[in-house]
């Protein structure tokens, strides 16, 4: 045996192992790779998309992922610079349209070679954290294209400047600009806001900050604002043809800044056309764009509202203290509402009527109109003049709007209580004199009296109505049981008034003529005989009477005269001729009164029944007066009214003052005892501010009253003060 | 290509199939087979007759094709279900064999579908189900990780640390609590693939604006607000909650564990998305007094608690062992070791938990001695508690005992999950887990 012969046996490792042919991934990608260029090259056409998918999956299969991956990237790489040559290349105009052409372009290769590496997509991609293939491809794009630093300014000063164009009047192609901006919100929010919106931003900033500062030189207010509502409007327009939706926002907020806000004061107070301007001539469609335009900026409604405050105090301020409008109270009512409905209906129609602006008008209206302490009173008098004449003919509608506007004017008064003083005495003359048109609209206002100010405001002015129907219902059952007795006499009226519920001033009564002083008694023992315990005091200050009378040439006239002058003209049934003296000493009128009567029996021209001489306008201690003879008329009734200030004489005024502070100190004692029970112990600052708050609903009660009537319930020893805290009041059980 | 109607022809490993356009359209654009009929590649004509040939396997392309027509899945047995799903991944319809292997998830309507038998050493800690079906199993210091397929991954570890919890972020990632490692900032809290397996992102605990080491328990995620709990102890007393953003792994926050709460040691955190309020419990046998918490990380205060540090004295007394948060946010529910449940009312501070009777009806039975403490889970509106070897399913308002799930293999049951409409259960013996799902909806 030779040792040659002798083999030694020995298992051999397999020295195949099963390997892919190393070529195989090398030969692979370069199929897909042309497949990339021929999707890019537009020669799609003769690739096998099962193919080109295998390939793909057979290469991520056998572990080249990687490799796939990376040659994609590259190769993506290399078209995309090829493609921004290209961009870079294209003359002016051409620029955009280039490369949305190209944008458009890469899309759909991208699709495509999405498609055929869906497969790494799906699998290599998420376990080996690549960026998937789509956004792969925009990055890329951002990076080669959009911030390619030939492409990237030249791609935002062509926007701009097209955008500029667009503001200046020029038609650009939206439809371009829509695809662009559309690419860039495609790439990324982030490419989006820096690349596009915040440069976008800032020039639109200079180019409004410019433009608004021309606007204002050369316009007026209310062309101005016309042009900052179409530049607005364009914005938004803009932002919806071609922008992100996100930017309508910061663009309109640039432009509001810039053409509104930071000329804003500038806007309100121009000269001529400013805000007080439009709200004198009434400019609804200035004022509402105003209102609009304003809203969108801070403070800018505040700003609307002080210039309009400030405008509606002066001008009322003028208003309620022009010695000239308060001659004629009506008048000097209706224009205060007239002043109400006008800037009510700027509210209405141009601010939207918007509740903050509603209370600014209010807030107005209740410090101009306290500045004049005679407002409660001309109220209650316009009430007076509507009830009595001033709303014959008019529909029921009509009274009760007439009289919420005057309800609206009440509720501004500090002094409601003032109101009720001069309202009952006003009721009061109207009832007596049967001088109301409209029970109805009488009623109504009190009704609205009550729910505004409550039942005991009221209480008196219903007593009053109440005391009228009784009346009625008295002088029936009282010429029910005259009937037989009654013969030939004068005719009698009484009204029975409730004392407490009406403004009677207590006044001696005068020496009636005998003739009525008979049926006067005759009708107190028939009132005396029902009622018991009641005890009547004749108000002959407060009476009318029709007589009748026959003058030189036969004719007669029925005279409506007041009590007072039926008294004078009685005497003349016995003598023609009467001295003052004879007169005051027959009817016992007090002096003030009985001159008043005497003037507007002699002194007024068609009405003077009575001759005076000397003739003249006033009446003197020593004048003597004639039945006139020649009195003609061409009435068969003639209305002798007496001469009545019918606004209030100063010391009137001056009493009916005093009368209402006198009134307001119980009210004040009895809020602080309601207090104080209910407290025990309070300091005065929180009295002062407590009253204040229980009264105003009356009135505004003042503060040094407050302390005296402390002070005064101290001494009555309803209070005490602390004797440790001598600011603290105790309330004494 | 087919004249005049939208017929498809394909030729796929020698064999012919037809279909139409409309059922291939069902595949979607996000599939190859969508694809392919896409307007982009359509202009080029089929080669070789008009038809599309596709090198692939007929048999698993047949199922698909009926998958497609029919929405249903028949996998023939000589079929292995690998090949299938090899062939729907390359077709892009994983998707759809995954919507059509399973129906929507009822506890009463569970069958076992699989039982994966573990290998690791020692007892399983937890199991946790995957949003798509797939779920880990933390043993020890590892955690296996399975696809919707069962397909096992590469496994996970944190530095080789003993694992106290897992959860899926989503069905990507997984995030890792494990003890730390002495000295050498280790352990701690990790976010890996589940894919690949690989550690992402690390998260940090800064007390002070210093990163120190921790050791993570209890994991929560908030989805609404996107953010990680994890209950955390330092070695400086620095015991309590850390918050960490979703997106940027970053910490945003830390509730410092107040006197008298268990924070850093909790058993279970749950957020509440209704009360923007995270639930922790820290239970027995961790902690002999049960806490449970109520967190409000705004305002940084305990806003309701609940504990038995007076209540319980000797060891046979009733224990919280379990506590899950019910799903419409208004009551804890608890177990005790002996299975009993009970409630305990969120918008009360006063009440205390109010014992269910049912075990008693069920002649009590004492623990035995290589049992597992009872779980809680809730889903769909059904509470699920786990006790020995069987799962129990509790319908309704008054939480009646509809369904027993019960599996002969692998002893108790030490942990259990449902997500991605199934129910994962496992064992404590055998370290094999059992997938139970819903079969899909009968035919008629």
């Amino acid at each position: 045996m030779s040792a040659q012969k002798k083999r030694n046996f020995k298992i051999e490792a397999f020295k195949h192992r099963v390997e892919v042919d190393p070529k195989y991934a090398e030969k692979t990608w370069k199929i897909l790779e042309h497949a990339i260029h021929e999707i890019y090259n537009h020669n799609a056409s003769g690739l096998s998309f099962e193919e080109l998918y295998r390939n793909a999956y057979n290469m991520v299969l056998h572990k080249y992922g990687e490799k796939l991956y990376s040659g994609l990237v590259t190769t993506m790489t290399w078209h995309l610079k090829e493609i921004a040559k290209s961009i870079e290349a294209a003359q002016g105009g051409l620029f955009l349209e280039e490369l949305n052409r190209k944008w458009g372009d890469h899309n759909k290769a991208l699709q495509m070679i999405r498609d055929i590496l869906m497969y790494m997509d799906r699998t290599f991609v998420p376990s080996n954290h690549k960026t998937p293939v789509h956004e792969l491809g925009l990055n890329l794009w951002r990076d080669n294209i959009i911030h390619s630093h030939k492409i990237q300014t030249r791609l935002l000063d062509t926007l701009l400047d097209l955008i500029h164009r667009e503001r200046k009047g020029e038609v650009i192609n939206r439809g371009l600009m829509r695809n662009i901006t559309k690419m860039l919100m495609d790439l990324g929010s982030s490419v989006y806001q820096e690349d596009f919106e915040r440069p976008f931003l800032e020039v639109s900033a200079s180019f409004y900050s410019g433009e608004s500062q021309q606007f204002i030189e050369c316009c007026d207010c209310g062309d101005y604002l016309k042009k900052a509502e179409r530049r607005l409007n364009e914005e938004m327009e803009r932002v919806s043809h071609y922008l992100d939706a996100k930017s309508e926002a910061k663009i309109t907020s640039v432009v509001e800044k810039e053409m509104i806000a930071n000329h804003m004061q500038r806007l309100v107070h121009m000269e001529n056309s400013g805000l007080v301007n439009m709200l004198v001539d009434d400019k609804y469609e200035d004022l509402s764009r105003m209102y609009n335009l304003f809203r969108r900026v801070p403070e800018g409604f505040s700003t609307i509202r002080d210039v309009m405050t400030s405008h509606l105090r002066e001008t009322g301020k003028q208003l309620v203290i022009d010695p000239d409008r308060l001659r004629d109270p009506v008048d000097f009512v209706q224009r205060l509402l007239d002043m109400k409905d006008k800037h009510d209906k700027i509210i209405n129609v141009a601010f939207n009527n918007d509740k903050t602006f509603q209370n600014a008008l209010n807030s107005s209206f209740e410090y101009f109109i306290n500045l004049n302490n005679r407002s409660p009173e001309f109220i209650s008098l316009y009430v007076d003049d509507k009830l009595r004449k001033g709303l014959k003919g008019v529909t029921e509608e009509d009274v009760e709007v007439v009289l919420d506007k005057v309800m609206m004017l009440f509720r501004y008064l500090q002094e409601k209580d003032v109101f009720e003083k001069y309202y009952k005495q006003h009721l009061a003359k109207r009832l007596l004199s049967g001088k109301t048109v409209s029970d109805d609209a009488e009623r109504s206002m009190i009704v609205k009296l009550k729910t505004e100010c409550g039942y005991q405001f009221t209480s008196k002015l219903e007593g009053m109505f109440t005391d009228m129907r009784t009346s009625q219902d008295t002088m029936q059952g009282f010429y029910a049981s005259q009937y037989s007795e009654m013969g030939d006499g004068p005719t009698l009226a009484v009204q029975v008034l409730t004392t407490g519920s009406w403004p009677t001033q207590p006044s001696a009564p005068c020496n009636l003529p005998a003739e009525i002083l008979s049926v006067c008694e005759k009708f107190r023992a028939y009132y005396l005989g029902t009622h018991t315990g009641r005890r009547l005091t004749w108000q002959t200050n407060m009476g009318t009477a029709d007589i009748k009378a026959t003058f030189g040439k036969g004719q007669k006239h029925e005279l409506n005269v007041s009590t007072y002058q039926m008294c004078v003209l009685m005497l003349f049934n016995s003598a023609d001729c009467s001295s003052y003296k004879e007169i005051e000493q027959a009817t016992e009128i007090p002096a003030s009164d009985l001159k008043r009567c005497l003037q507007s029996l002699a002194c007024v021209k068609g009405k003077n029944v009575l001759r005076k001489e000397p003739m003249s306008k006033d009446i003197a201690e020593d004048d003597a007066f004639y039945f006139n003879d020649k009195f003609t008329s061409k009435f068969i009734k003639v209305k002798i009214g007496t001469v009545v200030a019918q606004k209030e004489s100063e010391p009137e005024k001056h009493e009916t003052r005093q009368r209402v502070e006198e009134d307001r100190k119980p009210q004040i004692e009895a809020a602080i005892v309601r207090i104080m029970k209910s407290r025990r112990v309070l300091d005065h600052n929180s009295i002062v501010t407590e009253v204040t708050t229980q009264l105003q609903s009356r009135f505004l009660p003042n503060p040094v009253v407050i302390k005296k009537r402390i002070e005064s319930l101290i001494e009555r020893e309803f209070l005490e003060r602390d004797k440790a805290d001598r600011k603290l009041y105790r309330y004494l059980a | 290509m087919a004249s005049g109607s939208d017929r498809v022809r394909f030729n796929v490993g020698g064999k012919i199939f037809e279909t139409t356009a409309t059922i291939l359209a069902n595949a979607g654009r996000q599939s190859m087979l969508g694809s392919l009929l896409d307007e982009f590649w359509k202009p080029r004509q089929p080669a070789g007759g008009g038809e599309y040939f596709i090198d692939r396997n007929p048999a698993c392309f047949a199922v698909l094709l009926d998958l497609l027509r029919t929405g249903e899945l028949h996998v023939p047995p000589n079929i292995p279900e690998r090949l299938l799903y090899r062939e729907a991944l390359f077709y892009g319809l994983l998707d759809h064999v995954r919507a059509a292997r399973w129906g929507p998830f009822d506890g009463n309507l569970l069958r076992p579908a699989a039982s994966v038998p573990g290998r690791a050493p020692g007892d399983g800690t937890a199991i946790r189900a995957g949003p798509d079906g797939g779920c880990c199993v933390a043993h020890g210091s590892m955690v296996h990780v399975y696809d919707w397929m069962l397909e096992e991954h590469r496994p996970i570890s944190l530095d080789y640390q003993q694992v106290n919890d897992v959860g899926y972020l989503d069905a990507q990632s997984i995030v890792v609590t494990a003890r730390e490692r002495l000295g050498r900032g280790e352990g701690g809290m990790g976010l890996f693939s589940s894919s690949t397996g690989e550690l992402r992102h690390r998260f940090r605990v800064a007390h002070d604006d210093q990163v120190k080491s921790f050791t993570a328990g209890a994991l929560s995620f908030s989805n609404s607000d996107y953010k990680i709990f994890a209950s955390c102890k330092g070695r400086c007393n620095e015991y309590g909650i850390g918050v960490w953003d979703h997106d940027t792994g970053l910490q945003v926050d830390f509730f410092y564990e107040p006197t008298g709460c268990l924070l850093g040691d909790a058993d279970k955190l749950q957020w509440l998305d209704g009360s923007n309020c995270l639930m922790v419990a820290t239970l027995f046998p961790r902690t002999d007094n049960c806490f449970i918490g109520l967190l409000d990380f705004r305002e940084k205060s305990v806003v309701w608690s609940w504990s038995d540090a007076r209540i319980t004295s000797s060891l046979d007394d009733k224990k919280v062992v379990h506590a899950i948060a019910m799903e419409d946010g208004r009551s804890v529910c608890v177990v005790n070791q002996y299975e009993d449940l009970g409630f305990m009312d969120l918008r009360s501070n006063a009440g205390g938990v109010r014992w269910s009777s049912r075990s008693k009806l069920m002649n009590r039975k004492v623990p035995e001695e290589e049992s597992c403490y009872p779980k809680l889970a809730a889903h769909g509106g059904q509470l699920f508690s786990s006790m020995n070897d069987s799962i129990s399913v509790f319908c309704g308002p008054e939480r009646v005992l509809t369904s027993t799930l019960r599996s002969t293999y692998g002893g108790s049951i030490c942990d259990f999950s449902i997500g991605g409409d199934r129910l994962f259960a496992l064992h404590s013996d055998e370290n094999v887990f059992d997938v139970w799902e819903t079969p899909p909806s009968p035919i008629f």
